[in-house]
C-alpha cells in the first residue's frame, strides 16, 4: 500500500466503513414468523423433520429459558435485546435438502464466491461440484483437485441451514462423519443423543439456553477411534436474512486417538440493525484424541458511527474427557458490533491439556468481552493461555478468564500471558483474570501488559521509509505473532491482513 | 449484576439490624449523623453482599458471617505495648478512645466528639450499593482518632493508633489529614482478645509532597471477624506507602481504595497475608489513577497453611485522562498445605492510551530445587521450608525503610511461623 496522500484520506474517510463483506443476496427466503414460543420451536423442529426426542429437548430448553436472566456482568453495553422481534428460522427457499451441490441455488454460490472464503474455499465449493456424486468420486478427486495438498472440506451454512457439505464421501471412507447437524439428528441419533449438551448443559446460560431451544444448524463431526482426519474441516457460516437471528450448533468428537482440525469463518451483510448470533459449540476429546478449534470471526462490526453490527454471544466449551488428551482453541476476533464469547476447557482427563489463543481486534465502536476458562480437575494436567487485545477508536476491549485447580488436580500447570495494545486515548482495555488454586501442587503464572506502540519503535520503522500505518501494522503483526503461528498456515495470511483491515483509519 | 430477589434475612442480618434498634439512643451524633446511619442501616437492610456482587466474588459475607455478638459495654480492653519502643500510643479500647498523647505537630480529636457535633457527618455511608464495611461501619461507629498534622511537620517516631478488642461489636474510625510537606509513619494495631464483631474505617488525606508510611498490623484472635477499610487520598508530589500484615482473624476483609489525586503522586502497597487454621482472610484494593505522571507498584505476598483460604483482588483503574501512569502488581503465592486455598484477581481497566501498566500473579509451593540446594548442606527439611517462607516473605517487609519498624515486623514473622510453621 503506497503511502500516497489520497490513500490516507481515504482511509481516514471510510473509517471502519471499509468491511468489505457488507453486500446482500437477495434470494427467495422462507421465514418462521417473528418471535418465540413453542409453536416457533414446533415450527423449527418440523422443518427439520427432527425425531420427537428432539423436540421435547428442544421444549425442555425453552422452558428453562424463560426462567433465565440475561447476564449483565460482562463490560459490554447495549440495549436490551427484543428476543420476540427476531425470526428464528430462515432458509432459501430454493433449497430442498443438502443432497448435491447442483441442486443449490447459484445465487448462494455467487455469494460465496463474492465472499472470496479464505483457504479458497469457494474454489473448492466449485471444484467438487460434479464429484459430489457419490458413484465417480475416487478417481476425479485425485486428478481433478489442484488443492490437492491444502484441500479442506466445506460446510457452508447460510442463515439457519447447511447448503452443502462438501467431500462427505471421501471422509466417510475414512470413517469420519462430517455433516450437519440437522443431518446428524437424522442419521446418526444415538451419537448426537451420547454427545449433545454433555459438554453444555441446556441451561448453561442464558445464550446457551435460547440456543438449544432454537437451534438451527451447524456441523457436526465424529472421527473414530484411532483415525487422523484426512483434511481440515471448516464452517463458514453467513447471516443473510433481516431480522434474523443465527443459532448454530456445532459438536466435535475425537474418539480415543483420533485428531481433527477445524476451522470456522463468518460474515454478515452491512446493516443499520443489530442482529442476534448466538452459538454453541461443544468439543469432546476422548483418550489421546487433540481437537484443535481454529476460528477467524469477521461479522459486520457496525459502522464507524456503531450502528447496526452483530451481537456475538457465543457458548465454546471443550471437554477433554480422556486422558492424555488435548483441546486447543485459536480465534481471531475482528468483527462484530459486541462479543461475547469464552471458549473454554474442562481438563477432566489425566495429563490432559488445554490451549487457548486469541487475537480480539476492536475499533470503531466494537465491545470485546472474551477470554477463556481453564478448569484443571485430572492429575498432571497443563494449560496455557496467550491472549493479545488491542483497542483502537472507541472500543472497548476486556480479557476475562478464569484459571481454577480443584481439590484432586495434583500437579496442574498453567501459564497465561495477556498483552493488551491501545491505540489512541478513546478506547479503553481491560484485564479480568480470575485464578483459583486448591492444591497445593498447582503451579499457576499469570503476566499481563498494558501499553501503547512505543514512539521508539514506530520511529525506528518509520525512519526506514515505511510510513506510519504500514510501521503500525508491522508492530502490530509482531504484537500478534505467537498466536498467528498457531493458525493453519492458510488462515494465518488472511488473518494477518483481516487484522490490518481492522486497523486502518486507527491512525489520525 | 442480576438482583435476584433476596430470600429471608439470615440470623446474622437481622443481629444487625436488631442491634440498630437497640444501639440507636447510645451512638453519638444526630442530625446530619443520624440521617446519615438510617440511610446505612438502609443499604443493611438489603442484605449483606453474596457472591454475585462481583467485588464480594470469593468472599459470600452473607454466607461466611454466621454469627454476631452483641455490644457489650463491660469489657473494656488493655493497651498493647507499642510496636516500637517510645512511639506516642493513641488507643481505642474496645471501641472507646483512651486518654489522648499531646504529640508536636499534630491535632489530635476524637471522632466521638465529631459526631456529637455533627463536623463527621460527610465522611459518612457507605461509598457504592457493594460497600457494606462502609454501611456496617457507617451506621454503628461511636468513637475513633483523627490526626491532623501540620504542613511541614517531620515525625521522629511513628505514631501508633490501637484498635483494642475484648469482646462484642467494635466499630472505630481512624482518620489522619495530612497536611503538605509532612513526613510521617502511622502504625494501626488490630487486635484484642474477644471473638468480637470488629469493623475499622479509615480515611487517610495525604498533602502536596508528603510521604506518609502506614503500617496495618491485624492479629486478631482466631475467632473475631474483622472488616477493615482504608481509604487514601494522595496529592501533588506526595508519596504514601501502605504495608499490610494479616496474622490473625477467622473472617477477614480489609479494602484499600486509594485514588492518585495529584500529579507526581506515587503509591506503595506491601503486603503479607500469614493463613492458618481454618480461616478466611480477603484483601481486596482498588486504586485508581485519576490525573497523569502517577505512579504505584503492589507486592502482596502469601503463605497459606491449615484449612486457610486466601483471597487477594485488586484493580487498577486507570482514567482517560491519567496519561504516563505507571502501575505494577504483583500477587504470588506459596501454597504450603492440601487444604489449603488461594484465589487471585489481578484487574486492569485502561481508558488512557499511553501508560505502562502490568500485573502479575503465581501460585506455586516451595521450588524443590531450592529445598534441595539447602538440604544437601545438611539443613533439615523443616528448617529449610522455614528459611524459604521466611525470604519469600521477609523480602517485602525489608523493602520499607524504617529498620527498627522491619525489625519489629519480621519478630512478628518469627513469632507466627513459631506457632504456625
Amino acid at each position: 500500500m503506497p503511502a500516497v496522500q489520497d490513500t490516507i484520506d481515504r482511509v481516514r474517510k471510510i473509517d471502519v466503513d471499509q468491511y468489505k463483506y457488507g453486500f446482500e443476496t437477495t434470494i427467495e427466503s422462507e421465514k418462521a414468523p417473528k418471535g418465540l414460543s413453542e409453536e416457533i420451536i414446533r415450527f423449527i423442529s418440523a422443518k427439520k423433520n427432527e425425531p420427537d426426542w428432539m423436540l421435547e429437548w428442544r421444549l425442555e430448553a425453552y422452558r428453562r429459558w424463560l426462567t433465565l436472566e440475561e447476564p449483565t456482568w460482562a463490560r459490554v453495553e447495549h440495549p436490551k435485546i427484543d428476543f420476540q422481534d427476531v425470526h428464528y428460522y430462515a432458509a432459501p427457499k430454493t433449497q430442498s435438502g443438502p443432497t448435491s451441490l447442483d441442486e443449490v441455488d447459484p445465487e448462494l454460490l455467487r455469494t460465496y464466491e463474492k465472499l472470496g472464503i479464505p483457504l479458497k474455499e469457494q474454489e473448492i465449493l466449485a471444484g467438487v461440484r460434479k464429484q459430489e456424486e457419490p458413484s465417480e468420486l475416487n478417481g476425479e478427486l485425485a486428478s481433478d483437485n489442484i488443492y490437492q495438498s491444502g484441500r479442506v472440506a466445506v460446510d457452508a451454512v447460510f442463515d439457519s441451514v447447511s447448503v452443502v457439505t462438501t467431500f462427505k464421501a471421501e471422509l466417510a471412507k475414512a470413517g469420519v462423519i462430517f455433516c450437519s447437524i440437522s443431518e446428524a439428528i437424522r442419521e446418526h441419533p444415538d451419537l448426537v443423543r451420547k454427545y449433545l449438551a454433555s459438554v453444555v448443559p441446556i441451561s448453561d446460560n442464558f445464550y446457551a439456553t435460547l440456543n438449544s431451544a432454537v437451534f438451527t444448524d451447524g456441523s457436526f463431526v465424529f472421527v473414530p477411534k484411532g483415525v487422523r482426519c484426512p483434511m481440515e474441516l471448516s464452517t463458514y457460516f453467513r447471516i443473510n436474512e433481516k431480522g434474523t437471528g443465527q443459532f448454530e450448533r456445532t459438536l466435535i468428537i475425537a474418539e480415543e486417538g483420533a485428531y481433527v482440525s477445524y476451522l470456522e469463518g463468518c460474515t454478515a451483510p452491512q446493516r443499520d440493525e443489530n442482529q442476534l448470533h448466538a452459538a454453541v459449540v461443544e468439543l469432546i476429546a476422548l483418550d489421546d484424541a487433540e481437537i484443535k478449534y481454529s476460528t477467524v470471526q469477521n461479522w459486520y462490526p457496525g459502522d464507524a458511527d456503531g450502528k447496526g453490527g452483530i451481537y456475538n454471544f457465543v457458548t465454546k466449551r471443550g471437554d477433554c474427557r480422556g486422558d492424555r488428551s488435548k483441546i486447543s482453541w485459536t480465534q481471531v476476533e475482528t468483527g462484530s458490533a459486541i462479543t461475547w464469547k469464552y471458549p473454554s476447557c474442562i481438563l477432566r482427563g489425566d495429563d490432559s491439556q488445554g490451549e487457548f489463543y486469541s487475537i480480539a481486534v476492536s475499533n470503531g465502536y466494537q465491545q470485546i468481552d472474551s477470554g477463556t476458562k481453564m478448569i484443571h480437575l485430572g492429575k498432571n494436567t497443563k494449560s496455557r493461555i496467550i491472549s493479545k487485545g488491542i483497542a483502537a477508536g472507541f472500543s472497548q476491549n476486556t480479557y476475562r478468564g478464569q484459571v481454577s485447580a480443584h481439590r484432586k488436580a495434583t500437579n496442574a500447570r498453567n501459564f497465561t500471558n495477556c498483552d493488551s495494545l491501545l491505540i489512541g486515548d478513546q478506547c479503553g482495555a481491560h484485564t479480568v483474570p480470575y485464578m483459583e488454586a486448591k492444591n497445593a501442587t498447582a503451579q499457576f503464572e499469570h503476566e499481563a501488559t498494558t501499553s501503547k506502540i512505543s514512539e521508539d519503535q514506530k520511529f525506528y520503522v518509520m525512519q526506514r521509509g515505511i510510513p506510519e500505518e504500514e510501521a503500525i501494522a508491522l508492530i502490530v503483526n509482531g504484537f500478534v505473532k505467537d498466536v498467528i503461528q498457531e493458525l493453519p498456515m492458510e488462515f494465518a495470511v488472511e488473518a494477518q491482513k483481516l487484522i490490518n483491515i481492522s486497523l486502518e483509519g486507527s491512525v489520525g | 449484576m442480576n438482583m435476584h430477589a433476596q430470600p429471608q434475612s439470615t440470623p446474622a442480618e437481622t443481629a444487625l439490624i436488631d442491634a440498630f434498634g437497640e444501639r440507636l439512643s447510645h451512638l453519638p451524633g444526630d442530625g446530619e449523623v443520624a440521617l446519615k446511619r438510617d440511610q446505612s442501616v438502609e443499604a443493611l437492610k438489603r442484605g449483606l453482599p453474596t457472591r454475585r456482587i462481583e467485588t464480594w466474588h470469593y468472599t459470600d459475607l452473607r454466607r461466611l458471617l454466621t454469627a454476631v455478638p452483641e455490644f457489650d459495654a463491660t469489657l473494656a480492653g488493655k493497651p498493647a505495648a507499642p510496636l516500637i519502643e517510645g512511639s506516642p500510643v493513641l488507643a481505642l479500647l474496645n471501641g472507646v478512645a483512651a486518654r489522648p498523647v499531646a504529640i508536636e505537630g499534630v491535632d489530635v480529636e476524637r471522632i466521638s466528639e465529631k459526631l456529637g457535633d455533627g463536623t463527621y457527618a460527610p465522611a459518612l455511608g457507605p461509598q457504592g450499593a457493594d460497600d457494606a464495611i462502609g454501611a456496617l461501619n457507617s451506621a454503628f461507629v461511636a468513637d475513633g482518632w483523627l490526626l491532623n498534622i501540620a504542613d511541614g511537620t517531620v515525625l521522629d517516631k511513628p505514631i501508633e493508633l490501637q484498635n483494642v478488642q475484648a469482646g462484642g461489636q467494635v466499630h472505630a474510625r481512624l482518620a489522619a489529614k495530612v497536611g503538605a510537606g509532612v513526613t510521617a509513619t502511622i502504625v494501626e494495631r488490630q487486635t484484642g482478645s474477644g471473638d468480637a464483631l470488629v469493623s475499622c474505617v479509615d480515611n487517610v488525606v495525604v498533602g502536596d509532597g508528603s510521604h506518609v508510611t502506614w503500617v496495618i498490623v491485624q492479629e486478631q484472635p482466631e475467632s473475631a471477624t474483622h472488616l477493615g477499610q482504608f481509604n487514601a487520598w494522595i496529592g501533588k508530589d506526595a508519596k504514601l506507602t501502605l504495608f499490610f500484615m494479616n496474622a490473625g482473624g477467622r473472617l477477614v476483609r480489609q479494602e484499600i481504595r486509594v485514588a492518585a489525586k495529584g500529579e507526581g503522586s506515587d503509591f506503595q502497597l506491601r503486603g503479607v497475608n500469614l493463613l492458618s487454621g481454618d480461616t478466611h482472610t480477603d484483601v481486596t484494593m482498588v486504586l485508581d489513577h485519576e490525573v497523569p505522571h502517577t505512579g504505584s507498584r503492589e507486592i502482596v505476598r502469601n503463605v497459606v497453611t491449615g484449612k486457610a483460604k486466601g483471597v487477594f483482588q485488586g484493580r487498577i483503574n486507570v482514567h482517560q485522562y491519567a496519561q504516563k501512569t505507571d502501575a505494577k502488581m504483583a500477587c504470588n503465592t506459596l501454597l504450603l498445605s492440601d487444604d489449603g486455598e488461594f484465589s487471585t484477581k489481578p484487574e486492569l481497566e485502561i481508558f488512557a492510551d499511553d501508560v505502562q501498566c502490568g500485573h502479575g500473579a503465581t501460585v506455586t509451593e516451595i521450588d524443590h530445587g531450592h529445598l534441595f540446594y539447602l538440604m544437601a548442606r545438611g539443613v533439615s527439611e523443616k528448617s529449610a521450608r522455614g528459611l524459604l517462607v521466611k525470604a519469600f516473605l521477609a523480602e517485602v517487609i525489608e523493602e520499607l525503610e524504617d529498620e527498627q519498624l522491619v525489625e519489629a515486623l519480621e519478630a512478628k514473622l518469627d513469632r507466627w511461623f513459631a506457632t504456625h510453621g
